[in-house]
């Protein structure tokens, strides 16, 4: 394979000196020219992840050196980007200030082969290794968060089985703390500082029964009602989690610990003080536990039970909200209901490389926002950015914008036309699916593939005339649609995916 | 006139310049692309406009370009005349200042139209 040669940047109003530093570089590296400020920056802005150095001269028209230095300061490309000045200036006080505005290096006038080819090169490569080092941690976080949650969540489940239960309570739990935690943050300024530690507190939640193991058998399994002794025996697994967690001869001061303490102890307070261990009442019940309360009682109620049937989702909230099932903070009675829509949903589609993800984007988020620890993140904050920009032109378009993947076979519609059709954003084998067939017909669906698959390589847009079902009316459309393109392990090309547009005619 | 003599005439250093480029056609390149650099036209006109912004930017991007090239007489005196102008505002000196530019500039022209 070809080495990729560095792309360089030279920003200079001279043509001479352009060309003169691009003589003494064109053999080792890609060279880029701007001729001022203003397009240093249209570049820069097009090509952050591709460029690996720039060269900068101080005087120029149209947004000088330092313009660009702090531009570039102020969206976090000078994290990213070595800048190497190039000037004959003299002056300490502009020296001084483009080395506070993150400029790397300096090559004075008059040039010298060497000295500008050497520096180019070692900046270069420093910043490649960092990069690496950098995506390195990145990647070695990411490893990190999804064992340790993992890991918690598989020691929760121990307790859960011997319950009786399938397991997925914890991770129910998991999924609603951290929807309620999110909504109640939106309500109130109290817990702003809890933001950070939200991934904490819903791993920390899969730990609120782990005190279940010191209850025996026959109490714990019980199908029918308590008597007040074994309802007295069965109270204790709120503390009793706590105590273990206090033996563990390690990592008092960890987060997850702390609010795994907070949680095993008071998930079962109540906001009039009627609860238990300690008759904790309102606020002096840790906001932890009483989040994990109201999801605890929550799942309970919309799962099946040794001693009951589950009941409805709403049927659930209505429970809730009349305080059948315990006293709650009323705001957080107002959080479960802003998200009730969500519960159900986020409960379904718990999956790890979700959570890891999750958990992914809010470490790069908050490091990415550390001055103290700047990562690399341009791919990332690219991805969002992009993400924000798709979503919001989805939203202009009328008619229906569509993503299928061929392997998987995954259907995706834009939220308009998804509610359009009645049928959900993401559709996993949609051939299989009937409410599928309810849109489309097998001869439309047959000669969307035929010309998806005719065409070569060289055209990847189609655009063709078809029929579909819009609450049960047959309509005419337009259909135009993009195809991408993947190599094959052994060097063929095949389509990976269509993307798409259908118009209503 | 050597590439040696036309050195010594702007008061430059063929040796100092080859040490810093390498090559000596790089150098009659380069010297050669001179006779197309737009910057003293243009501080000849701020001059003439009173415009200080370009005067004082073109009059650095001189001292840039005659410092690379090894003209040393042109890269001293537009040094000066930069400093002069650096407040970004014409002094009493300023126009004695330009005409010294304005003469090197001639001269390291005029010589350069004899070696190419």
């Amino acid at each position: 394979m070809k080495d990729i040669r560095p792309k360089i940047l030279i920003v200079d109003d001279v043509v001479m000196n352009r060309t003169l530093l691009s003589d003494l570089l064109c053999d080792q590296y890609d060279i880029l020219e701007a001729k001022n400020g203003n397009e240093a920056l249209l570049i820069l802005q097009e090509k952050t992840t591709e460029i690996s150095l720039v060269l900068l001269d101080m005087v120029m028209p149209e947004k000088d050196g330092l313009e660009v230095l702090s531009i570039m300061n102020k969206n976090g490309w000078i994290n990213e980007i070595p800048i190497i000045m190039i000037s004959s200036e003299k002056a300490t006080a502009l020296v001084e200030e483009a080395y506070a505005l993150g400029a790397t290096d300096f090559i004075n006038r008059p040039f010298d082969q060497m000295v500008v080819q050497n520096r180019v090169k070692n900046t270069i490569r420093l910043y490649t290794k960092q990069r690496h080092l950098s995506d390195m941690v990145a990647s070695q976080i990411y490893d990190k968060t999804r064992n340790n949650s993992m890991m918690v969540t598989m020691l929760s489940h121990i307790v859960e089985f011997r319950n009786g239960e399938s397991g997925l309570h914890v991770l129910h739990i998991n999924t609603i703390t951290e929807l309620l935690l999110r909504e109640l943050l939106k309500h109130t300024d109290k817990y702003k500082n809890l933001e950070e530690s939200i991934p904490v507190i819903s791993t920390a939640s899969s730990m609120h029964d782990i005190g279940k193991i010191t209850i025996p058998d026959e109490i714990l399994n019980k199908p029918g009602r308590f008597t007040p002794e074994e309802f007295n025996i069965m109270k204790l697994h709120s503390m009793n989690g706590a105590l273990m967690l206090n033996k563990i001869p390690f990592g008092k001061d960890e987060p997850l610990v702390k609010y795994a303490y907070e949680i095993c102890r008071w998930h079962h307070e109540r906001w009039d003080g009627k609860g238990y261990p300690d008759g904790l009442k309102g606020d002096e019940i840790p906001i932890s536990a009483q989040i994990v309360s109201i999801a605890d009682v929550y799942d309970a109620l919309t799962s099946d039970r040794c001693y009951k049937k589950a009941f409805t989702h709403d049927k659930a909230l209505e429970m809730i909200r009349n305080n059948e099932c315990g006293v709650f903070n009323p705001l957080l009675l107002t959080c479960l209901d802003c998200v009730a829509d969500k519960l159900a949903i986020g409960v379904e589609n718990f999956n790890w490389n979700f959570v890891a993800d999750r958990d992914f984007t809010n470490i790069a988020t908050a490091l990415s926002k550390d001055p103290e620890h700047p990562i690399y993140t341009q791919a990332f904050r690219r991805y969002t950015y992009e993400q924000e920009k798709c979503k919001f032109f989805a939203s202009l378009l009328d008619g229906i914008s569509f993503e299928y993947t061929f392997i998987p076979s995954v259907l995706k519609l834009c939220p308009k036309g998804a509610e359009l059709l009645n049928l959900p954003q993401t559709i996993a084998e949609p051939e299989k699916r009937d409410e599928f067939w309810g849109i489309a017909s097998r001869d439309s669906w047959d000669i969307l593939l035929k010309a998806v698959q005719s065409a070569s390589p060289i055209n990847n847009s189609l655009s063709f005339e078809s029929k579909i079902i819009i609450q049960g009316k047959q309509k005419n459309c337009k259909i135009l649609a993009e195809r991408i393109w993947k190599r094959n392990p052994n060097g063929d090309a095949a389509i990976y995916a269509i993307y798409g547009h259908i118009t209503i005619l | 006139m050597t590439l040696q003599e036309f050195y010594t005439h702007v008061g430059g250093n063929l040796d100092e310049v080859l040490e810093r480029l390498r090559k000596e056609d790089r150098i009659v390149k380069y010297v050669g692309l001179f006779l197309q650099d737009t910057t003293f036209p243009e501080l000849e006109k701020s001059f003439a406009n009173g415009d200080i912004e370009t005067a004082f930017r073109s009059a650095h991007s001189m001292k840039g370009v005659a410092a690379n090239l090894g003209f040393n007489n042109l890269a001293t005196s537009s040094s000066e005349l930069t400093e002069d102008l650096r407040p970004r505002s014409f002094t009493e000196h300023s126009a004695q200042l330009f005409e010294k530019v304005k003469t090197d500039y001639t001269t390291a022209v005029n010589a350069i139209k004899q070696i190419i």
